[in-house]
């Protein structure tokens, strides 16, 4: 009797256990690390929202390549600067929406006006800065876009244009987004969101007819999902964690960490503090906190983005130099001893405050006062943006700015200009040299961003730039795909085929 | 009775609008979210209109006065990050949270109430000392550590159980076992503490010389006189539960109010934190009720 | 005539007693035993590890326990920056129990006297201490700590306020509990009649007999606190760095309980052996202070001739 019954639940326990690995070989389940808050595709920049919803059920008017950072065909087919306000664009023909509407000038039209609108909150239009546009469908399938100021990577900015069906509503967000890509929106709760492939869609037929997303804020969970089969997919799972080399790969995922410093204060106006803060760090020694792949950065931006300079040597670790500097400065008269807060934020990355710690302690070597702050977010965020709160001191702020928009446009002016919004800068000179960059096109306008990475790396040292980032994902045996410079903000499942 | 229920009833709601008021003021006092809630390149004009449009620019009487009529038609805010109805948010999470609550605590309590009598009626034996240690050894590990290495022992190491989620009954295995040892800890510990100064009254002794059965004296009267603070950390402990399955949501991905509550904190979103604070203070204050009523179904002489 | 000697048979001294009673329960001799060593740790761990717990060693991080190839201060192995995690146990019993027992003993005493007040009476003021307690079970205490840690600034006092304020209802439900029960006895309807107060008849009897079940709750209630605060610390609203606690370390452990499974479990180990010291400490106290419990403890003596 007893027997009997060990012998039932064995095989119980071998069935139910043989199904966690079973798949539907046309599905597809993919674990991220946070749950999207919506699914409004004016927000496809936040990671977990992109990660779903971006070429998948959505699909903008032109993609990046990650290579080259240039502008490719997608919604829009070609495009052309009529002046240097307007740029006209022919659309893709054949292409339908998930609800039946045509896909055609007006459809893009009213995309792009619900995006600018103001009714809606659009996180994506942040990429547009201030400036203005104004769409006109001059017929069918073909628009001009005109902008109050000139705009020589228009077709680089409408990347993050998802379009939309018309009967979109354009005064209130939504969660469930129409559009013309390959998947359609099944359902979305809390525990999981369900595409099933759309049979209109107008490009090749992606691999597979469902997929699934979950989420788990563990990443050792997520590992395990996909090590047991659970899930094929993770595109983020902690370095400590990526111990397989033929189930985990690393990519540059576009992030770069620096700290910015505040040029307003003493000690911190003396370009020799500044050189003393980059030099006193063990860079070596620092970058094994964040693993073998790490990179070390010299400027703000990633190979890949148009304006980096892949001959800008970064600082190399010279203490004795570092500790000469700050006493030459002391010997100048500057108030080397005044305290300098550096501050940190939680959670910004993985090993972020013992990173902090760690430079803390290195500065205190090399003759400065520096002591560590850690703040929450929301506070971090009062000292990141403009206005900058008062009172503050001499301070150095923990930060990592993200661009995988292909252009250094995303980088240089909210870090480097009096009005960028990060920026503790106020040189009239720079300001005009990146306004010079900014109207530039083709190689001149590369040639001009390398020059500003430079002055501000070199000559004026305006920032302790730290590392580009690396990511980590897990890929179930059974999938064929790597991770990009893109995977951070999309994960497009036409692009990811299966094994036999 | 009923009276009593009715005059507590009345009591509690008051204190449901006194906390809040308490908590709209306070979460208001961590600062201005719109910042959080776009991108950070976004520019100050960018800030300003979501501030404008989300009511958030308002002085903070003024927002709590529109906060107050929009009750009276039972409008109790939207979530600014997920964009619907705050009160749909918060009910559409409970469930899940009560589901996992309801069964850990009832399993524990009676698994704590057998254990912790038998310890008592033996104190200082084997059993008292390893029943003691391996139920403190519960309530002290950390609950994540316990959630985690149980999924990489019974999950990826022998395959037995899913690793996380919902769906099926062996999803359900974990979670509640992880949530079961602190309350389970703390009750056994309860329990046979009162139990030993039970069993050592003089009532009991003469059971004892009368020839009661051994199981009887426990179970039967001792038992029934020690339940009283039993009961009461029971209570505490289940509205923990309520409020804080937090790490178990988290790590298992189950859609409850414990993990809800906590992002939406983080994430300022300061309607859901009202809504999910309303929902787990009224299931808070119905506990507590109902334990004050079984102080007296447990013992006649106490009277309110 | 014989000359009688008188022996004398006086029983020994308070402390001499107790010492006996500890050697007769061989756990709880452990456990004293163990929480002896802790407080030397407390008070003289800073002064002989202090620096080697807070020097980074970005070439050891990770460091496996179990060998000695760097030294005995390794032996228990290192953490995410190299420190020596033997170290900065010893560095962090000072605040983790600092802490810890500030919040339970705030929480025990307060909640306690509240709860005795609310139980006893029937006036207004105990139906609002109960209401106080509904309230405050309500909040969630992640609310409380980032609001104070907010408004008021990080500080150790915060965060034991926060933890006392987060504790204090179950000591008043219980108190309460107790009490409704209690003071329908005989004793207390003598007391009465024979004039005593209210005040002394609370303070002086049922209080007595309230004690032993809080300072149950209490023992475990202080791995409670120290695992509260690890929460707070995953999420960054705990003790600022560079402090730390146990409880911060065991935080810092959770994303690295696969690979480098020793950076959260010895400070794991040190709360679990803490807490279990405790309650054993704490059973074999009420053992001695119940005058019915107390033959456990003694032994049969002969008596003198």
């Amino acid at each position: 009797m007893r027997y009997n019954l060990m012998l039932a639940s064995a095989v119980a326990v071998a069935v139910l256990a043989g199904q966690a690995g079973a798949q539907n070989t046309n599905e597809i389940k993919i674990v991220l690390p946070e749950q999207p808050a919506n699914l409004e595709p004016c927000g496809t920049i936040i990671t977990n929202v992109g990660q779903i919803l971006s070429r998948n059920v959505v699909e903008p008017l032109t993609v990046i390549d990650a290579a080259t950072g240039q502008a490719t065909p997608a919604l829009a087919t070609e495009w052309s600067q009529i002046d240097p306000n307007t740029w006209r664009f022919k659309l893709r023909e054949g292409v339908k929406f998930q609800d039946g509407e045509a896909f055609n000038a007006a459809a893009v039209k009213y995309s792009i006006e619900r995006m600018t609108g103001g009714k809606v909150t659009c996180s994506n239009i942040a990429k547009f800065g201030d400036s203005k546009l104004t769409v006109t469908a001059t017929d069918e399938l073909t628009i001009e876009v005109k902008s109050d100021k000139p705009q020589p990577i228009l077709p680089t900015l409408l990347s993050v244009v998802m379009v939309v069906s018309p009967k979109t509503p354009a005064d209130k967000a939504v969660n469930d987004p129409v559009g013309t890509g390959p998947f359609k929106l099944t359902s979305f709760s809390p525990q999981t969101v369900v595409l099933d492939a759309f049979d209109g869609y107008w490009g090749k037929k992606p691999a597979f007819t469902k997929a699934s997303y979950v989420w788990r804020q563990e990443s050792s969970i997520r590992a395990a999902m996909v090590e047991t089969g659970e899930a094929d997919l993770t595109p983020s799972i902690a370095i400590q964690d990526a111990t397989t080399p033929e189930t985990d790969f690393a990519y540059l995922n576009s992030e770069t960490t620096a700290l910015r410093i505040d040029t307003g204060f003493a000690p911190l106006d003396d370009v020799r503090v500044r050189k003393a803060l980059n030099l006193a760090i063990d860079w070596d020694g620092l970058a094994q906190l964040f693993g073998d792949d790490i990179k070390r950065a010299s400027q703000m931006a990633v190979t890949g983005i148009n304006g980096h300079d892949d001959k800008l040597a970064s600082w190399t670790y010279d203490a004795a130099q570092a500790s000469a500097l700050v006493a030459e400065a002391k010997a100048a008269g500057v108030p080397v001893e005044t305290e300098i807060e550096l501050i940190g934020r939680n959670g910004i990355y993985p090993n972020g405050s013992e990173a902090m710690e760690a430079m803390a302690a290195m500065w205190q070597e090399a003759g400065l006062n520096v002591k560590l702050t850690m703040l929450d977010v929301n506070d971090w965020l009062r000292y990141l943006q403009k206005p900058f709160p008062e009172g503050r001191g001499p301070n150095l702020l923990q930060m990592m700015h993200d661009n995988n928009k292909g252009d250094a446009a995303f980088t240089i002016p909210i870090f480097y200009t009096s009005a960028g919004s990060y920026s503790t800068v106020k040189d009239a000179a720079l300001d005009a040299q990146v306004a010079d960059a900014l109207a530039a096109t083709g190689d001149d306008r590369t040639t001009k961003f390398k020059a500003i990475f430079n002055k501000a790396h070199d000559e004026l040292v305006l920032d302790i730039p730290m590392f580009h980032m690396i990511g980590y994902t897990r890929v179930g045996k059974r999938l064929d795909w790597k991770p990009d410079i893109s995977t951070n903000s999309e994960i497009p499942l036409a692009n990811i085929g299966l094994k036999n | 009775m009923f009276a009593y229920i009715g005059r507590r009833a009345y009591h509690s709601v008051i204190s449901v609008i006194g906390l809040l008021t308490l908590v709209f003021f306070l979460t208001r006092l961590t600062g201005d979210p719109s910042a959080l809630y776009l991108p950070l390149d976004s520019s100050l004009e960018a800030r300003q209109a979501f501030a404008k449009l989300n009511g958030l620019d308002q002085p903070i009487y003024l927002q709590f006065l529109q906060y107050l009529s929009n009750l009276l038609s039972l409008d109790f805010g939207q979530s600014l990050r997920q964009n619907r109805s705050a009160l749909e948010v918060a009910l559409e999470a409970f469930p899940a949270t009560l589901q996992l609550a309801l069964i850990a605590m009832t399993l524990s309590t009676g698994l704590a109430i057998f254990i912790g009598a038998m310890a008592a009626a033996r104190p200082g034996s084997l059993f008292d000392r390893v029943a003691g240690v391996v139920s403190l050894a519960g309530a002290s590990t950390p609950d994540f550590w316990i959630a985690i290495v149980g999924i990489l022992v019974f999950s990826v190491g022998l395959g037995l159980f899913p690793t996380s989620g919902t769906g099926t009954a062996l999803h359900w295995i974990m979670p509640i076992a992880v949530l079961m040892l602190r309350p389970f800890g703390l009750l056994v510990q309860v329990v046979r503490g009162t139990m030993i100064s039970a069993l050592a009254s003089p009532y009991i002794k003469t059971a004892h010389a009368k020839g009661m059965k051994r199981r009887k004296i426990i179970f039967g009267h001792a038992l029934r006189n020690s339940l009283l603070p039993v009961i009461t950390v029971a209570g505490d402990l289940m509205t923990g539960l309520v409020n804080g399955a937090v790490v178990v949501e988290t790590i298992f991905g189950w859609p409850g109010i414990g993990k809800l509550m906590i992002d939406s904190i983080i994430q300022r979103d300061f309607a859901v934190v009202q809504s999910t604070i309303l929902v787990t203070a009224i299931a808070i204050f119905v506990v507590n009720i109902a334990i004050d009523l079984l102080y007296v179904a447990l013992d006649p002489r106490i009277r309110y | 005539m014989t000359d009688t000697t008188v022996v004398s048979t006086k029983s020994p001294g308070n402390l001499h007693q107790l010492a006996i009673y500890l050697t007769r329960d061989k756990l709880a001799l452990c456990a004293a035993i163990f929480l002896f060593i802790l407080i030397v740790c407390v008070l003289f761990g800073p002064l002989l590890v202090g620096d080697m717990a807070g020097k980074l060693g970005l070439r050891q991080r990770n460091l496996a326990p179990f060998s000695l190839d760097q030294g005995f201060i390794y032996i228990l192995g290192a953490d995410t920056l190299g420190r020596p995690i033997l170290a900065r146990l010893i560095v962090g019993a000072q605040t983790t129990l600092a802490i810890a027992a500030a919040a339970v003993c705030c929480s025990m005493f307060v909640g306690g006297a509240l709860g005795l007040i609310a139980g006893y009476s029937e006036r207004w003021y105990s139906h609002v201490i109960l209401r106080l307690a509904d309230v405050i079970m309500s909040f969630p205490s992640l609310l409380l700590a980032l609001i104070v840690l907010y408004t008021l600034g990080p500080s150790m006092t915060n965060l034991v306020i926060v933890l006392a304020i987060t504790r204090m209802p179950v000591f008043i439900r219980t108190a309460r509990a107790e009490v409704l029960e209690l003071r329908e006895r005989m004793f207390v309807s003598a007391a009465l009649s024979m004039g005593a107060s209210s005040r002394r008849i609370l303070f002086r009897h049922i209080a007595p007999l309230v004690l032993p079940t809080l300072v149950t709750i209490a023992a475990i209630d202080f791995a409670t606190v120290i695992l509260a605060e690890s929460s707070l610390s995953f999420l960054g609203l705990g003790i600022q760095p560079p402090n730390f606690t146990w409880g911060a370390m065991v935080a810092n452990g959770r994303g690295y309980l696969s690979t480098a499974w020793w950076i959260a479990f010895w400070p794991g180990l040190a709360i679990l052996l803490t807490t279990l010291s405790l309650n054993i400490l704490a059973s074999w106290a009420r053992t001695v202070a119940d005058p019915s419990q107390r033959w456990r403890l003694q032994s049969l003596r002969k008596a003198p001739r």
